[in-house]
């Protein structure tokens, strides 16, 4: 007999918890070697007064704060973890109606369009010989994307306006735009390019 | 009590023939039904909860590890992490041998942090350093301590001292099958070992035991 078997019945043996096979195969056990049986009787005394001496309950001392504090921090994560699910909920809560909002916004979009610089920037100003110039109207810019900026330098008397606008890629020298009348005459490279920005 | 609270217990504590939710907050209640409210999140079913099973744990966790501070704070995490789990627990399992696989878990982790070899036995020096600890001071104290019953009697003190010789594994397998009377599967299922391992750890135990307390017969 394995060592893990005979182990597993004596065990069983000090805990009553034999089958019948079980203690036929014990008696045998004890027939060839009748110590055993002494040394498991000595070992089942000092079990059944460890069940008797050590307490299985034992209250934890004040038990009402016990139970105070742990209710206090169950409420605190509770608390912990409310804000981020009313966040959740307050979107969720919407649904549908985030559709009227976003058409609304589609047409003002459409009809306001993309306002990079207006004729405000008095401060662009270049000042002129005659000294700062009180009012000029310069060109507003409007762009498809939101990725360009652009604004708008003005000479003193509003004779000469320069539009500089940043976010564009840079304009090729080997590309003679001013002969250029369809996009079939531009290079594919420099339109996949450009597609790409706008998309 | 905070207003959330006062509202659950106002609830639950209705009379007769009032609405009173499931009712669970009584101290009749199984620990199933008690779960189920508790997983609905009435807050009242959960304390009636932790009532009832908070000496099982506190004895066992002070029975492990030897410092009443620490086994107050200890009990106290196991509870939380009940209560955290609670929604993911299936009545189908036994409550109780949850409930002390979460404490067995709390209890290692604490020992891992203490830096306690395992595979060697606890020495006294562990133990003093434990009870000397600075939190020990501060802990609540009460007049009936788990030592002190167990101090009650001259052979209560040697049964003590001769457990804190066995290992952390030796001793909990002891302490689950002969105190809290769990059979040898649900002490498997709490340590997280085969049944092979605590039929084996058991009878170690029980042997180291006996020639512990041979030996206190014998010097004495």
């Amino acid at each position: 007999m394995k060592k893990e078997q005979t182990e597993e019945l004596f065990v069983k043996w000090m805990d009553g918890a034999l089958t019948p096979e079980e203690d036929r195969e014990l008696a045998s056990l004890f027939a060839e070697d009748p110590g055993i049986k002494e040394e498991l009787v000595a070992i089942k005394s000092v079990t059944s007064r460890v069940a008797q001496e050590v307490p299985a309950s034992v209250e934890p001392p004040y038990g009402d704060f016990f139970n105070s504090q742990l209710m206090r921090k169950i409420d605190l994560t509770k608390e912990a973890r409310r804000p981020a699910r009313r966040a959740g909920e307050w979107w969720r809560s919407l649904g549908w109606a985030w559709a009227p909002v976003g058409g609304l916004a589609l047409v003002l979009s459409f009809f306001a369009g993309h306002r990079l610089a207006n004729s405000g920037r008095a401060e662009r100003l270049v000042a002129g010989p005659s000294g700062p110039v009180e009012s000029i109207s310069l060109p507003t810019v409007y762009s498809v994307g939101d990725s360009l900026d652009a604004e708008v330098i003005a000479d003193a008397d509003g004779q000469v306006a320069a539009i500089v606008v940043n976010g564009i890629a840079a304009i090729r020298d080997d590309i003679d735009f001013g002969s250029v009348t369809s996009l079939e005459q531009l290079p594919q490279g420099y339109l996949s390019a450009e597609g790409r920005r706008f998309d | 009590m905070n207003f959330l609270r006062w509202l659950s217990s106002n609830r639950l504590m209705a009379p007769a023939g009032a609405s009173s939710g499931t009712g669970a907050g009584d101290g009749e209640s199984s620990d199933h039904d008690l779960i189920k409210a508790s997983q609905k999140g009435e807050t009242r079913a959960c304390e009636v909860l932790v009532t009832r099973h908070r000496g099982r744990v506190y004895a066992m966790i002070q029975n492990m590890i030897k410092n009443e501070a620490d086994a107050w704070d200890l009990s106290q995490e196991v509870f939380l992490k009940v209560w955290k789990a609670l929604p993911k627990f299936e009545a189908r399992a036994k409550f109780s041998t949850w409930l002390y696989r979460i404490t067995h878990n709390v209890v290692y982790d604490w020992l891992r942090r203490r830096k306690i070899d395992f595979v060697g036995e606890l020495d006294d020096s562990v133990l003093m350093e434990a009870d000397l600890a600075a939190g020990a001071l501060t802990s609540p104290t009460t007049v009936v301590r788990p030592d002190e019953a167990l101090a009650h009697s001259e052979l209560g003190q040697k049964i003590e001292a001769a457990l804190a010789t066995l290992s952390a594994e030796h001793r909990e397998t002891v302490l689950l099958r002969e105190v809290q009377g769990f059979d040898y599967k649900e002490i498997a299922k709490v340590m997280g070992c085969s049944l092979g391992t605590v039929m084996s750890r058991l009878y170690y135990a029980r042997k180291k035991l006996q020639t512990q307390l041979s030996d206190e017969k014998g010097t004495n």
